[in-house]
């Protein structure tokens, strides 16, 4: 259990379970078993977003979590993408609904990714506004803010001067060497006393880990021994999150010696970014995201894909809820 | 809101005039057919009715028959102790097709009669005519209520409150009529606003049904949470709410929520409705008034339409 940023008093599990792997899981009951075996291993804090799965993600782990609530710490995201704050505060009662509870215990401002995000999240009616409001009227107790894209964009939002409890970034042993939050951004949310999660420890999809160069554990170890407050890792089988409790019931962290090691075993693969295609491409852009800009969809990219087919016409009512 | 404590009975109403009287939730035959297998639905259905629970809907077209099967096996031996409801799925044929739908039903379910049998799925804007055409299936209403093989009957629709209230304007004393009764309904297409006011003016007991959007969509998407939905649906001035319920887990659910069930005051049914205008107002979750997706092929065929699934999106 680590402090939650300056707010000492709240102590989290270094170990946190993803949201959107949990949509991917197969069924409903799969996702339940995640989600407990997590809550029984040690996990308590729980990540989540509005627009994962089109709430499929929230939907179930507000089934998974009933009777087990009061004993977790629940984060969501908000997906205005620059969008106003009455839009947000939509989204929050929503998401509320979904995850059956009365309140959250950390709301962030999903997918900061573009250049302009900063300035649209904290200009007038803008979302900024809204973080304001879900605290005042104790819906959420802290706030911060998310995104996987570039650490100046992150910087250009700690420096808008809004007061964050918290900010999520990827962090593993790629990122140290390219376009690297853990050099750029981490230090300043120590210093600011900003709860650091990290996010990513394994690449996302864990594309290293699939070629062989690093073990899941090395990578999940790494990222768990920076100065941070959780890792949010996914699982979208009970396979996934038993290994992961694993490492976490059993971890040490990696010396500093260990760690400058491993950023050296990747610092060539790490240099052109193909590990970490979150920051180089438009593959991980959320669609709904690029619309509320006004930008392209890129028909090659996985998400858009998903999303498209999710408006096919399967002759069933969409959500297919249980099955 | 409050939370339910889930104890206690759930509370039962009259059905106006037809002097029956259920338990306030009902169990929807669609998903019965939806369970994992027959045992489990055989489980749903007795955990039911040992908790109160004793309206049984059904339709002739269910997954072809099964849900109609699996729902007769579960009653074995508790026929007496419930109301049981079907659909007939003429679709505009005429009163013999009816009639042998009717027989059909019958021997599915185990049983020599019905409490109500209704026409299934008015929701074309030509249905009331088929329905009351010279040899249409009301006559097979007649012919089932004369024959004591019904004991009352009525219809069904989940379209567009223009289509119910065209088949009201008969008159023909129907003695239930089925329609969407939800907090977003309040604002989009509404029957509630529409229908349920003729219905009671003629005395016809009201059944609702989709509260949470049909396959909850309702609540998947975030616009209420579950107790909301059937609270809401529950305090309308309704004979009864049918529910489906595919699995012992939404059985529990749903059974935490009627359980000394206190209708929410009107302030409270207000706050939904205000609380889920933006939800509502384009019909986005009340798929089954604005997509072909809750429309059956069997409907759909014998009105010479393509089935929803070659529909473009």
């Amino acid at each position: 259990m680590r402090p939650f940023g300056r707010h000492s008093d709240v102590k989290i599990s270094a170990l946190a379970l993803g949201g959107h792997h949990l949509g991917d899981a197969e069924d409903e009951p799969t996702a339940i078993q995640i989600v407990h075996e997590a809550v029984e291993g040690g996990v308590t804090f729980f990540d989540n977003c509005w627009e994962y799965h089109r709430g499929k993600s929230e939907d179930w782990m507000g089934r998974a979590l009933k009777g087990y609530r009061d004993r977790v710490f629940l984060m969501t995201k908000v997906c205005t993408h620059g969008r106003d704050q009455d839009l947000a505060m939509r989204m929050l009662e929503q998401s509320l609904n979904r995850l059956q509870t009365d309140h959250l215990d950390l709301w962030q401002i999903h997918g900061v990714s573009f250049d302009n995000d900063p300035e649209l999240f904290i200009r007038p009616n803008g979302a900024a506004e809204a973080l304001r409001k879900a605290k005042q009227q104790g819906k959420v107790r802290f706030v911060g803010f998310t995104g996987h894209k570039d650490p100046t964009i992150h910087m250009k939002m700690l420096n808008t001067g809004f007061p964050f409890d918290s900010v999520q970034m990827p962090l593993n042993p790629f990122d140290a060497n390219f376009h690297s939050f853990e050099a750029m951004v981490l230090p300043e949310l120590n210093r600011r006393g900003i709860a650091a999660l990290g996010m990513k420890p394994i690449c996302g999809h864990g594309d290293p880990v699939q070629k062989g160069l690093l073990t899941a554990e090395e990578m999940l170890r790494y990222a768990m021994s920076l100065p941070v407050t959780t890792t949010i890792s996914g699982a979208e089988k009970v396979g996934v999150i038993r290994q992961n409790l694993k490492v976490a019931q059993s971890f040490q962290p990696m010396s500093a010696d260990e760690m400058q090691a491993l950023r050296q075993r990747c610092s060539k693969m790490a240099a052109d970014g193909r590990y970490e295609l979150y920051k180089v491409t438009l593959q991980f852009d959320n669609p709904e995201a690029r619309m509320a800009h006004g930008f392209p969809l890129d028909m090659q990219s996985e998400e858009v894909q998903e999303m498209m087919k999710a408006t096919l016409n399967t002759g069933d009512p969409f959500p297919k809820l249980q099955k | 809101m409050a939370q339910n404590t889930g104890s206690g009975a759930i509370p039962r109403r009259s059905w106006g005039r037809t002097g029956l009287e259920t338990s306030i939730i009902g169990m929807g035959g669609y998903h019965i057919g939806s369970a994992k297998d027959l045992d489990t639905a055989k489980r749903i259905v007795d955990e039911a009715i040992d908790n109160g629970i004793d309206f049984f809907d059904c339709a002739w077209d269910y997954h072809d028959g099964k849900s109609e099967e699996w729902l007769g096996q579960a009653l074995k031996g508790k026929r007496d102790k419930v109301t049981l409801m079907t659909k007939v799925c003429t679709h505009g044929r005429d009163k013999n097709v009816g009639m042998m739908q009717l027989e059909e039903s019958l021997r599915r379910l185990q049983t020599d009669h019905l409490d109500v049998w209704q026409i299934h799925e008015v929701v074309y804007y030509d249905d009331p005519e088929l329905i009351f055409a010279p040899n249409g299936v009301i006559e097979a209403l007649d012919m089932a209520k004369k024959q004591g093989k019904v004991r009352f009957v009525g219809f069904t629709g989940h379209k567009d409150p223009a289509i119910h209230l065209k088949m009201l304007s008969h008159h023909y004393p129907f003695d239930t009529v089925q329609m969407p009764l939800n907090c977003l309904d309040a604002t989009f297409r509404s029957f509630e606003a529409q229908v349920l006011p003729e219905a009671r003016k003629q005395g016809i007991a009201v059944l609702g049904m989709k509260s949470m959007g049909g396959s909850g969509e309702l609540i998947s998407h975030g616009a209420v949470k579950p107790e909301e939905a059937l609270g809401y649906a529950m305090s309308l001035p309704v004979a009864v709410t049918i529910s489906g319920m595919e699995s012992l887990d939404v059985l529990h659910q749903n059974l935490a929520i009627a359980k000394g069930f206190q209708p929410l005051s009107a302030s409270a049914l207000q706050h939904l409705r205000d609380r889920t205008k933006y939800e509502a107002s384009d019909g986005r979750y009340e798929l089954f008034k604005t997509t072909k997706k809750y429309d059956g092929d069997v409907g759909r065929e014998q009105h010479g339409y393509p089935s929803a699934k070659e529909l473009p999106a």
